[in-house]
Parts: C-alpha cells; sequence; structure tokens
C-alpha cells in the first residue's frame, strides 16, 4: 500500500506527456461519438481501430483504447437522456428517469448529474485499481495452472448468471465459445484441429473477426429489423448544473452507485453490465418515496451512471492483474497487448510498470477530459443522432470491413465475418446472447492450455485440481454461482433485476 | 418488458418478440411449446454432430497426456447434451415463436461484405468503398438510390483519407496488376 503514491506518480508522469494525454483525449472523443450513435458499439471500433495502433507504442495504444471504452459509456447516457436510445447496454437503466428528466426540460441537469456522478466514480474506480492491482499482482504469481483454470471456470459461472435471458442458452454459448476457440493449429502437439486444411483456418479464429461478424455486423442486422422510432426531445437542454437540491439527492446515491459498481466490475464475467442494473434497484427500494422513480426521479441518474463508470474501470483489474479478459472489449485489449510483445498477466506490472501504470493514471484524466469537453459540446453530440440510420448503417458497414481487412491484411478473415455476421443474426433469433459466447471463445484457449499443464503436473490426476485449497474455493463459487441461478427463487429475482 | 428486450445496443427487439406465446402453442397443436427453443436445441446439436465429425481424426489422448482431440470432442459432447435439453424442454414448457426472420437485411449486408472482400485487393478500395456501400445499404428498405450513391462515394473518399493517408494503413487503393498501383 505504501508503494501506491510513488507508483500512481509514475503513472501521472507517463499519462501526462503529451502524445499520450493526445491519444486519451481521441480515445475519450471516438468513444464518446460512437456511444451516442446507436448500432456502433466500442467493440467494433475497438476492431476497426485495431491496426492503427500497430505502429504505436503500447503504452499509448492502450490508453487510446481505453479511452474508446469508457468514453462510450460516457456517450451512451447522453443518448439514454436526450434520445430514449441507450447507446450502450450498461445506459439501458438511465433512459428510465434521464429521458423523463429531459421531457420535463430538465435535460441538462440530468446530463449534468450523470457527468458529476460517473467523474467522482471515474476518480473512485481509478484508485480501486490503482490499490488493488498491485496485492492481487502478488497472489496471481502465486497461482499455478490448476488455479487459473478454477478461475475461469468461475469467471465462465458468472457469465452465465450475468447473461440475459435463459441459463441453459448462456451455458450452450459458453461451451460454443469454448468450441470454436479449439478450431486451428494445437499449440501442444501442432496437430490442426477442425480446419478442413483451410489454411486461414490454421492459425485459429480470430476474436476481431469473431467480434466484428456476431456482434458489429449482426447488431447492424438486427436494427435494420426493428422501425426505430427515435424520440428526440424538443425541449431546450437547460442549465447544466445541478441545483444544490439536486446535489444533496444525488450524493448518496453517487456514492453508493461507484462502491457497488465498482465492487462488481471486478467479478470476472463482465460484472460492469450489472452496477447500472442493481444501484438502480438498490436506490429505489431504499428511496422514502418509490413511486417518483420512472418519473424523472435524479437519484436514478446519479447512482446507475456512477456504476457504469465505476464498473467500465474496475473491469481492467482481472485483465491487468491475472491476464484475463472479463469481457469482450478487454478481450481485444489482449490482442493489442500481444501485437506489442506484452503478454497480459501478473508480470506486467513488473516488467512493464510505466505501461501499467501509466494506463491506471489515464484513466483518471481521461475522466477528466470527459468532463471538461463533453457537458459544452452535447449540442454538436446530438446533431449525430440526426444522421438517418439508413445512411449510417452503410458506413459502419464500410469501416468494419476496412478493420477486419486491416486486423492481418487477409481477406479471408472478411470472408470469415460475413459468415459469422449470418450465424450471429440465427444466434439472435433464436434467442442466444452472444456475449458468453465471445468470453467463451476468450477464456477457451487460456482454459484448455491451463487445464492440460494441471493434468501434465498432476500425472493425470483429476482430484489434484479439486485438492489444491485456492481451486478448489473457485469451483466451489463456480457450482453455487450455476445452482443459484438455476433455483426458483433466486432465479426470479434475477429476471426482476433485468425486467425494471 | 420482458428481459430479453434489453439487448445489446438496448434498443428493443420488439415486433417478432411480441406474439403471445400461449396463442403460437395452441396453434401449434399443442404438442411443441415453444418452437424457438426447438429450432435453437436442434441447431446445437447439428453443430454438436459436425464437430464431432470435423475432429474424428484427432486424438484424444489420456488425462496424464491430453490429446488434441480431448477438449473439442467433451465440450462437442455437452454442446449436443445442452441442444438436446433444450429440445425436450421445448416439449414442456411454452416459450415464443420463431418470430419473423427478415431476409432482405442478411443477404443484402452479407453480399455486400463479401464483395468487399473479393474486390479489396485488385481492384482496390476505390471499388470495394462505393461496392459495400451500395449493396449493402440496399438491405433497409427506406433506401434512396441515389442518396446512397452520392454517400458511398464522399464516404469512400473520406475513408481513403483517413485510412490509407491520415493513419498510413497499407489498405490497396487502386491496384491494377501490371498497370497501375496507388
Amino acid at each position: 500500500m505504501s508503494d501506491l503514491v510513488p507508483n500512481l506518480a509514475l503513472g501521472f508522469s507517463v499519462a501526462f506527456s503529451a502524445q499520450n494525454v493526445l491519444l486519451a483525449f481521441t480515445g475519450c472523443l471516438v468513444g464518446t461519438l460512437i456511444g451516442v450513435l446507436p448500432g456502433v458499439g466500442p467493440i467494433a471500433t475497438i476492431t476497426m481501430l485495431l491496426p492503427v495502433t500497430f505502429g504505436m507504442e503500447p503504452t499509448g495504444a492502450i490508453i487510446m483504447l481505453a479511452g474508446i471504452y469508457y468514453g462510450a459509456q460516457y456517450g451512451g447516457s447522453t443518448t439514454a437522456i436526450l434520445v430514449n436510445i441507450p447507446g450502450e447496454v450498461t445506459s439501458v437503466i438511465t433512459t428510465l428517469d434521464g429521458h423523463e428528466m429531459a421531457r420535463q426540460g430538465r435535460a441538462g441537469v440530468a446530463l449534468g448529474v450523470a457527468a458529476i456522478g460517473s467523474f467522482f466514480a471515474g476518480t473512485f474506480a481509478t484508485l480501486v485499481v490503482a490499490a488493488l492491482a498491485a496485492p492481487l499482482v502478488r497472489v496471481a504469481l502465486l497461482f499455478g495452472p490448476a488455479e487459473y483454470f478454477a478461475l475461469m471456470v468461475a469467471g465462465l459461472a458468472f457469465a452465465v448468471v450475468l447473461a440475459r435471458g435463459s441459463v441453459p442458452k448462456a451455458i450452450a454459448m459458453i461451451l460454443v465459445g469454448v468450441l470454436l476457440s479449439s478450431v486451428g493449429t494445437d499449440l501442444e502437439t501442432g496437430v490442426e484441429r477442425m480446419t478442413f486444411g483451410w489454411a486461414p483456418l490454421s492459425d485459429g479464429i480470430d476474436f476481431a473477426v469473431l467480434a466484428m461478424g456476431v456482434f458489429g455486423f449482426a447488431e447492424v442486422l438486427r436494427n435494420l429489423d426493428v422501425n426505430e422510432r427515435r424520440d428526440v426531445v424538443k425541449k431546450p437542454i437547460g442549465r447544466l448544473l445541478p441545483t444544490r437540491d439536486d446535489l444533496r439527492r444525488s450524493v448518496a446515491p453517487i456514492l453508493r452507485g461507484s462502491l457497488l459498481g465498482a465492487a462488481l466490475g471486478i467479478l470476472p464475467g463482465n460484472g460492469a453490465v450489472l452496477g447500472p442494473f442493481a444501484s438502480y434497484t438498490l436506490e429505489k427500494r431504499i428511496a422514502k418515496d418509490p413511486s417518483r422513480f420512472g418519473r424523472g426521479a435524479i437519484e436514478g441518474v446519479a447512482g446507475p451512471e456512477s456504476a457504469n463508470n465505476a464498473g467500465a474501470q474496475t473491469a481492467f483489474i482481472p485483465l491487468l492483474s491475472l491476464g484475463i479478459p472479463p469481457n469482450a472489449v478487454m478481450a481485444l485489449m489482449v490482442g493489442a497487448m500481444t501485437i506489442h510483445g506484452i503478454v497480459p498477466g501478473p508480470l506486467v506490472m513488473t516488467k512493464n510498470p510505466s505501461l501499467f501504470w501509466g494506463v491506471i493514471a489515464s484513466m483518471w484524466i481521461g475522466n477528466l477530459m470527459l468532463l471538461v469537453i463533453n457537458l459544452p459540446m452535447v449540442g454538436i453530440w446530438v446533431r449525430f443522432l440526426e444522421v438517418p440510420y439508413r445512411l449510417l448503417f452503410p458506413a459502419i458497414l464500410l469501416f468494419s470491413c476496412i478493420g477486419i481487412y486491416s486486423v492481418n491484411n487477409s481477406v479471408s478473415d472478411v470472408f470469415l465475418s460475413a459468415g459469422f455476421a449470418v450465424a450471429g443474426y440465427a444466434l439472435l433469433k433464436l434467442g442466444f446472447e452472444t456475449a458468453p459466447l465471445l468470453l467463451g471463445f476468450v477464456l477457451g484457449r487460456l482454459m484448455e492450455e491451463n487445464m492440460r499443464r494441471a493434468l501434465a503436473i498432476a500425472r493425470g490426476d483429476l482430484a489434484h485440481i479439486v485438492q489444491r485449497p485456492i481451486s478448489a474455493a473457485f469451483l466451489a463459487l463456480a457450482v453455487i454461482v450455476i445452482a443459484m441461478a438455476i433455483l426458483p427463487a433466486v432465479r426470479k429475482r434475477r429476471e426482476e433485476v433485468f425486467v425494471e | 418488458m420482458i428481459a430479453r428486450s434489453l439487448s445489446p445496443a438496448g434498443r428493443g427487439m420488439s415486433g417478432e418478440a411480441r406474439q403471445d406465446p400461449l396463442v403460437e402453442s395452441v396453434r401449434g397443436g399443442g404438442r411443441v411449446r415453444s418452437p424457438r427453443d426447438l429450432v435453437a436445441g436442434a441447431s446445437l446439436v447439428a453443430l454438436a454432430a459436425f464437430a464431432l465429425w470435423a475432429g474424428a481424426d484427432l486424438d484424444t489422448g489420456q488425462l496424464r497426456a491430453v490429446g488434441p482431440g480431448m477438449l473439442p470432442r467433451a465440450v462437442a459432447v455437452l454442446v449436443g447434451i445442452a441442444g438436446l435439453g433444450l429440445m425436450v424442454a421445448s416439449f414442456l414448457k411454452s416459450g415464443e415463436a420463431l418470430g419473423r426472420w427478415a431476409l432482405r437485411g442478411p443477404v443484402f449486408v452479407t453480399l455486400g461484405v463479401v464483395a468487399f472482400g473479393l474486390t479489396i485487393r485488385s481492384p482496390g478500395l476505390v471499388v470495394a468503398g462505393p461496392l459495400v456501400v451500395l449493396v449493402g445499404g440496399a438491405a433497409s428498405p427506406e433506401v434512396r438510390p441515389r442518396e446512397l450513391a452520392v454517400f458511398a462515394v464522399l464516404v469512400t473518399a473520406f475513408c481513403i483519407g483517413l485510412f490509407r493517408y491520415a493513419l498510413g494503413l497499407p489498405i490497396p487503393v487502386l491496384h491494377l496488376p501490371g498497370i497501375f498501383t496507388l
């Protein structure tokens, strides 16, 4: 803990270099833009911009990509408030009271509170990341293959519970993801698996290609199905600064939201998504007059928005300390790091301290930028919403194609992504979530590698994995989490949370 | 709002999921109560069978020395079990109908992306760009051809400027083998 100050000082000295500030700025700006535009998520954007970072220095590259990620969370809430369309999943909950406030002519205050809450949460989460990363890294260094394997199983179990919709379908999606990850050359034996002798498959399926197909393109297809109606608030945005009374009402929700979001964000298996939902449920439950919620209660904006931002940042903890990406965006970060020869995991902190702490410090700088740049620019962002979707989506297709092609300069990647687009659309139509599929894919390779190593160490004794205390604890956690999801009482509760 | 409508970009899948499942199950003769889950389960079983066939020649190995075939085979079996489970459940528990499957969107978007893949190396982005915008753009029922054509040229020019020149990605802009390369 005593190292925290010098470490953060190192981080800020890296993050405050002119180049890195500029990259953080670019990232935040691009992130906000895509957060505002419905149908373009951070996954598609980061895939598109991944090739651009190849020529950069790794710290700068990660700083920019991270900026896109949390900038998108921020931009997503702007559209949620003004247009009643959540730009990102995490801002779904903000539409309830945020948009209602906008209808009452208090859009500015809603945006202002969201910004202040996000900034506070961002600052808090930066400190949490900084404080927790180092001890976690020390723990992670004790982990053997068995522990890693068990931890990933627990992560996938969380992903099942956190996925919306049916539990069996989420489990099936994770399995399909793991199955897809095994396509390609087996690392240990060099045997080609399920490639049908097709050369482009022998390196395995590129994560960016899969993500662009089942997330990016399929999202476009889904939007085409829906006749969209944009409910742009015509009323003036009004004052941005909340009144004293607004602030008094918001302080406690911001604090609780930050705590909840930060805690849930650490969970492997994309806990960050749950933060805003949990915060809203909590605020509504402890409110003196719950009936105000849904009618423009400022607490319903302040809490979830803080939780959303805090979770987006603490989601970096599993990646930076354990090398395990908790969601698809983080998996793309893994890609960005490995391209530069950095293997994500506990060794990053000791081997590349300036990258590790620089990225953490840049998150705080990025949050400050979001606060300073975005509020005055709200009017410009709203303009972007006036681009009709019939023109927006062909542009998205072109950008995505260029991105996919550029990742490996490969034409077969473009064809593969087209195939995954169709598959992704079919999955949506059949009621499958694609988020667990991506997570299963990401963790599949790591899991197999660690499982085989653990079994080799134990000479084929499965009991060995279960007997080691840490891995036994993780596996038990996984079983408990899944059992809880299937239990009727909890299941009902879970549905309620998602229905809200 | 049901849970599923909180979908990735957040916009609800309104429309097709709104049919009353009970009405649907009655119409289906009361046997298959969740047509969507039946198809979903059958697809998983088919995928599992395909994976088992594709990986049939792989060595499973033993626990002591796990072979390349063990994980794919084990996971494929689990996928198959999950699929069978869904199929069985679709006869017992009522669920949603199969819904409306659009053809226009998937067909044009896929064609657009494939057209891009076929033309990006040669003749290059000058052709591939407008192609994906025009073909893909036709996926929307609200398409306005003339507007889209102008937009295709503009957005391609923008991309060439941004990706090729400002960001320096090695994308072929115009490549006619033996004649001209930009």
